[in-house]
């Protein structure tokens, strides 16, 4: 998986988890709290894109993306291992 | 082995609570699907309130219950908080003197956030089964205060609080451990511990918190996951969908621990959103009712979610309630044990939630005004003379039943009177 489905399954996640936003013009450069995400939302986006990447880390290792560009860099590393 | 567990347990949440959705709307935070933070009432401790009379006002109609030469049995007292008062003298040694416990007593106190009511309760469990001293019994106190405190000149609408003033409650919970647990029988060595280091949320000075709130949910996300398949290490044919009747959580707000209950479910079982939701009302939501009421009482909020799920699940037959407790910093567990259905007529004799009906509800300006005060007991105080005619439509003597309250603090001695 490219850096770029990796996005759109951010995307798209973020879709699921707040319905709002299926308008939204979703950017690399979108920090997740400012397009409305709580902290809640946050870490559900998180969960069900590694979920969706069968991706078997600990949250904690991969705390620390603000915007959805610094998250599909932090899980296409984790992805690639 | 020797059955052990709680034979007696009891809530104290408070005389006076704000309502969430008010202060929230009053401190202008983004609200936008409030709902769904699961967040309703939160008792504040009033100046001559601290976590000492929180303590006794919690153990109190315990010990009064207890016949003589039961409470002489009492050889071992621990408070678990992390709303000391002390460096050194533990709150144990207070409430052992106002409830007048028997001398051959341990007194100690533990810390490690919000795990510290698990902690003690362990303790609790493994002094019983020690059997070093056959018919003892443990009293395990748990009690937090949240003292946000405004400094003169500050605003609170400046404060980085967030929303950690909206979750943080006051509250205590006492639990007498000992051999005959007809409240909650502990399944022992059914226990999924797992810690390590992890900077997510802190209080590094007295009455104030600092971390960040995102880390913390997260650690806590993966401490259910891993100390859940510890137990499952330990304990044959685990199946998280049967083998739980209710699932009670540490609970710094209701919508955490229904994300929580959520990734259980997906990672587990695999579970769509009909069954998740169906699971959810059946098993955890009993256990929210008290934790929506009181709000995060630290190291005794897997205890009120034990007490709300006792008092409002249905006991018809003997039920095994699953407990997940996780405290910052970090250390958590998942625990379990069995309940009988004359175990919840002891604890609904008590009334919990008859009390917490009984609460004053403050007014935003008087919350604002107390805001202010807290300066005057704040940690490391060395004299004080509390007023308790401060919240002048609070009657301290018309509480309906004796409670403790601090009266002052005479050389960083605190004397306590009992109204």
């Amino acid at each position: 998986m490219n850096k770029s489905d990796i996005f759109e399954l951010i995307v798209q996640q973020t879709i699921h988890v707040i319905p709002e936003l299926k308008n939204h013009t979703f950017q690399l450069e979108d920090k997740f709290k400012d397009i409305g995400a709580n902290s809640l939302e946050r870490t559900e986006i998180l969960d069900l894109t590694l979920d969706s990447l069968s991706l078997q880390v600990s949250r904690v290792k991969i705390f620390g993306a603000k915007t959805i560009g610094e998250l599909v860099e932090v899980l296409y590393e984790h992805a690639k291992e | 082995m020797i059955p052990v567990g709680i034979e007696a347990m009891n809530v104290f949440g408070g005389i006076a609570y704000l309502d969430v959705e008010s202060l929230a709307k009053h401190r202008k935070l983004d609200i936008q699907r409030f709902e769904n933070l699961m967040m309703k009432e939160k008792t504040v401790a009033l100046p001559y309130e601290d976590p000492v009379s929180f303590g006794v006002n919690a153990a109190k109609p315990i010990i009064d219950s207890l016949s003589d030469e039961e409470k002489n049995r009492i050889e071992l007292l621990i408070t678990g908080s992390e709303s000391g008062i002390d460096f050194g003298k533990s709150m144990s040694t207070y409430i052992h003197d106002y409830l007048g416990l028997n001398r051959n007593c341990r007194l100690f106190e533990l810390k490690n956030a919000c795990y510290s009511g698990t902690a003690g309760f362990q303790m609790g469990i493994n002094f019983i089964l020690s059997q070093t001293s056959p018919g003892a019994k443990a009293l395990v106190i748990t009690s937090d205060i949240s003292r946000f405190m405004i400094n003169e000149g500050e605003e609170a609408a400046a404060k980085d609080w967030s929303f950690a003033e909206p979750s943080a409650g006051a509250g205590a919970i006492a639990m007498l451990i000992g051999e005959s647990p007809c409240l909650f029988q502990a399944d022992v060595g059914a226990c999924g511990y797992y810690g390590y280091e992890v900077m997510d949320t802190c209080r590094p000075a007295p009455d104030s918190e600092a971390g960040d709130a995102d880390l913390s949910l997260m650690s806590y996300l993966d401490c259910c996951e891993q100390s859940f398949m510890e137990y499952c290490n330990r304990v044959s044919n685990v199946d998280y969908r049967t083998t739980f009747d209710y699932l009670t959580f540490h609970t710094p707000f209701g919508g955490m621990v229904k994300g929580a209950h959520r990734n259980m479910m997906r990672k587990i079982l695999k579970a769509d959103a009909s069954e998740t939701e169906t699971d959810f009302n059946r098993r955890v939501l009993p256990g929210l009712n008290y934790c929506q009421r009181v709000g995060n009482i630290m190291g005794g909020t897997v205890f009120l979610s034990l007490a709300s799920t006792i008092d409002n699940g249905v006991f018809d037959m003997a039920k095994r309630i699953g407990c997940f407790s996780y405290g910052s910093g970090c250390c958590s567990e998942f625990y379990s044990g069995i309940v009988v259905p004359g175990g919840q007529q002891i604890l609904k004799d008590l009334e919990i939630n008859k009390q917490l009906n009984k609460r004053y509800q403050l007014s935003m300006d008087e919350y604002e005004a107390l805001l202010s005060g807290s300066g005057a007991v704040k940690f490391g105080t060395k004299n004080a003379q509390l007023n308790f005619d401060l919240i002048p439509g609070i009657s301290l003597s018309e509480q309906g039943k004796k409670r403790l309250f601090l009266e002052k603090i005479n050389d960083y001695h605190r004397k306590y009177r009992w109204i």
